[in-house]
């Protein structure tokens, strides 16, 4: 179990942690979220000891995380990084020699080649290699030493859907032979997909954590989703009733789905009653908020808009 | 699906352990690199032609001096025995060809057969277009002391007689200020260790300062730093790179040696014994100037900014190399042994002075100490900027800055 208490760290008058606490246990895929800038990145080279920290601490099981513990922990950066001229088969045997695994090296290597489909791409050159696959050797370097944690700062970023299909494979076996993982991500949609629960920080702070489909089932509000088949202005309830919308609903441009936030013990069925009289009701729908709802709640800003998009995207 | 590879058993790299991994991925990437192998080719197939060019202008060269004797009668047999001794005295063989009649001799001597015709009847000695003094000199040493040897004879004296009375032993030529300048041996030591280290440092300095500013430039420096020290990553480099750098340097030397012995020179034997002292200076210059190298490149994030973060270290390697040239001949004065004191310095002035035999011990080991205690205050405060990358992203330390650093460390 890895056990964060309390990190911070000031670089300047940026407080860039600033009391950051969670857990990720074995056999746990912990989404670390937040808005660029909120500290996953320092928090997470915290961790892996590339930083020193002004207070907190760091440990694994309960003893301090050190360069020998660190040995068996396995990171991946934001930014991607490798010796572009090294080939690739020696690059993952040099970083597994200095992982310490020594006469493992080789078949640690050639095993992840194997599995990550690079095989025939051993002997290139780094750089020749298209990013995509320059991502999965990115990714052997973290698993190559057979890490029981793992450190990942968005490992879906610049991946196409096949190869976040792959991904999330080699994460799910990692963790079911007992790895913990704390991974970083934009997209909430895949973490919510991958990981079982979440810690969400924003201005170094931690400010919601815990499991994905409690904390959602925690928020007071529900959605009603409705798509009718055909355009419709659909009237909410006026204000007194109890599925009164907590919020203005969001409305498709082609006015058919339409979703209304309500009180979290409200009755749907009204609504969906009022719905159907209005005009021809495709689908309906009543659903705690999704992740980046919660999200968007968590750090403040406003989750319930005029329909652009949630969070999702990255600018970096 | 596979199977994810089995767990294996890891047991962490010590210091040392760490530090020849990282040399040994060094040297394969820059000995395998093209560069490095056209770089060393070059050097070796220009030192060996170096020498072969010498041999063909030595076999051409100033050798035979070509006399062309006219009408020379009884005087010829002692003529050749006089011009082949004096030409002895010059190092210089001596070939006396006999002509009839003096119009041959002047074809001969115009076709650039002979060096000179001596017209013995006339007592006159002459050149195709200008008259070379050496060769002047000898005929009319030779001429004269044919003449003399006549004369001797004509007055009853014996050939044993005569040849005693000509036999004086040529004066020997004695420098009375010797010890003054260092001896042809130390010159061409101190020369040769100062342009070959030279030579290595434009190259395998640049290599240290680009591979520390490649891993600060990319996020290789992540993935490393959560396994090795930084020290032990710089460690590594300039071991690594040096060795690769120490290969070339070897085969210059190699090459240099059989370049000397297909030249036909004369080589003093002492050069021998130079090797070690050159090598050794090599060492330390190399290690103290890529370790100063490392530390330019640690200031650096992007490859634009790592020349103007080196700039300081290229001046000072250029001074130290040019002041060979001006001080190191003269390895007894203040300048040349406050030089070879002096960790920049040390390395091009100390060889020549110590070749010269004119450095002293308590100055050799000052040299060495300011030396290793340049390299190793540049290694850890290289190591502690290193260190710093991942918080400086962008920016570029001034070296004001850096000192301020080591200062506090």
């Amino acid at each position: 179990m890895l056990t964060v208490d309390g990190l911070t760290k000031r670089f300047g008058r940026v407080t860039a942690l600033d009391g950051v606490a969670f857990d990720v246990a074995p056999g746990e895929i912990v989404g670390f979220l937040g808005p660029n800038g909120a500290g996953k990145t320092t928090a997470m080279r915290a961790i892996m000891g590339l930083i020193t920290l002004d207070a907190g601490t760091v440990t694994w099981h309960g003893r301090p995380v050190g360069p020998d513990v660190r040995l068996r922990f396995g990171y991946m950066p934001a930014e991607r990084g490798m010796y572009q001229r090294m080939k690739v088969r020696e690059h993952l045997v040099y970083y597994a020699t200095m992982c310490g695994l020594r006469d493992g090296a080789g078949p640690a290597a050639d095993g992840w080649l194997d599995r990550l489909g690079l095989a025939d791409r051993a002997d290139d050159v780094v750089q020749t290699l298209s990013s995509g696959n320059q991502q999965r050797v990115q990714l052997a370097l973290a698993l190559i030493n057979a890490p029981d944690l793992l450190v990942l700062d968005e490992p879906f970023s610049g991946l196409d859907p096949i190869a976040v299909e792959t991904l999330s494979d080699v994460l799910r076996q990692q963790v079911a032979r007992g790895a913990a993982l704390l991974l970083s991500s934009h997209q909430l949609d895949l973490v919510a997909h991958v990981c079982s629960s979440v810690v969400i920080v924003d201005r170094g702070r931690v400010v919601l954590r815990g499991d994905v489909a409690a904390i959602r089932a925690a928020s007071p509000t529900r959605y009603v989703d409705i798509e009718f088949t055909v355009p419709t202005d659909f009237t909410p309830p006026p204000d007194g009733r109890p599925d009164t919308p907590v919020a203005p609903p969001t409305v498709d441009p082609d006015r058919r789905r339409h979703r209304i936030p309500v009180p979290a013990d409200a009755d749907p069925g009204a609504l969906i009653a009022r719905a159907r009289a209005t005009g021809p009701v495709l689908s309906y729908a009543f659903a705690p908020p999704d992740l980046s709802e919660v999200f968007l709640t968590a750090v403040g800003r406003p989750a319930h808009g005029d329909g652009d998009a949630p969070a999702g995207d990255a600018d970096g | 699906m596979a199977e994810p590879p089995q767990r294996p058993g890891t047991h962490a790299l010590g210091g040392l352990e760490m530090i020849r991994l990282i040399a040994r991925r060094e040297i394969g990437q820059r000995m395998r690199a093209r560069s490095f192998l056209i770089g060393t080719v070059l050097i070796v197939v220009a030192l060996v032609a170096v020498g072969l060019v010498n041999r063909i202008v030595a076999d051409d060269g100033p050798g035979t001096i070509d006399i062309g004797l006219v009408a020379a009668g009884d005087s010829r047999a002692p003529f050749e025995r006089l011009a082949t001794a004096a030409g002895e005295q010059l190092d210089r063989p001596v070939s006396v060809t006999d002509h009839d009649d003096l119009a041959t001799a002047r074809a001969a001597l115009r076709d650039g057969d002979l060096d000179v015709v001596v017209d013995a009847g006339r007592g006159r000695a002459l050149f195709d277009t200008d008259v070379d003094d050496q060769t002047l000199a000898l005929v009319r040493q030779a001429w004269s002391q044919v003449t003399v040897e006549a004369r001797l004879g004509d007055a009853g004296l014996s050939p044993a007689q005569i040849t005693e009375a000509l036999s004086a032993a040529p004066l020997e030529a004695v420098t009375v200020d010797a010890d003054d300048g260092p001896s042809g041996l130390a010159v061409l030591t101190g020369t040769v260790a100062a342009v070959l280290l030279f030579l290595s440092l434009q190259t395998f300095g640049a290599y240290v300062l680009t591979g520390v500013v490649e891993e600060k430039s990319s996020a290789v420096v992540e993935v490393l730093l959560v396994r090795a020290r930084p020290d032990r990553l710089l460690a590594g480099k300039v071991i690594g790179i040096g060795v690769a750098a120490l290969v070339q340097f070897a085969s210059a030397v190699a090459a240099g040696f059989v370049a000397l012995a297909i030249s036909g020179l004369e080589v003093p034997g002492e050069i021998w014994s130079s090797v070690p002292l050159m090598l050794v200076w090599f060492l330390g210059g190399f290690t103290m100037y890529s370790t100063l190298y490392a530390l330019a490149g640690s200031l650096v994030s992007r490859q634009e900014d790592a020349q103007s973060a080196a700039a300081p270290i290229g001046y000072a390697l250029v001074a130290a190399y040019l002041l060979v040239f001006i001080f190191g001949y003269d390895p007894e004065s203040l300048p040349s042994t406050v030089l070879s004191m002096l960790p920049p310095f040390a390395p091009f002035v100390m060889p020549m002075r110590m070749a010269a035999g004119a450095a002293s011990a308590i100055e050799v080991v000052v040299a060495v100490a300011g030396l290793a205690l340049a390299t190793f205050a540049a290694w850890k405060l290289s190591a502690r900027i290193y260190e710093q990358v991942l918080l400086r992203r962008g920016s570029r330390i001034a070296w004001r800055d850096a000192l301020r650093l080591l200062r506090h460390s």
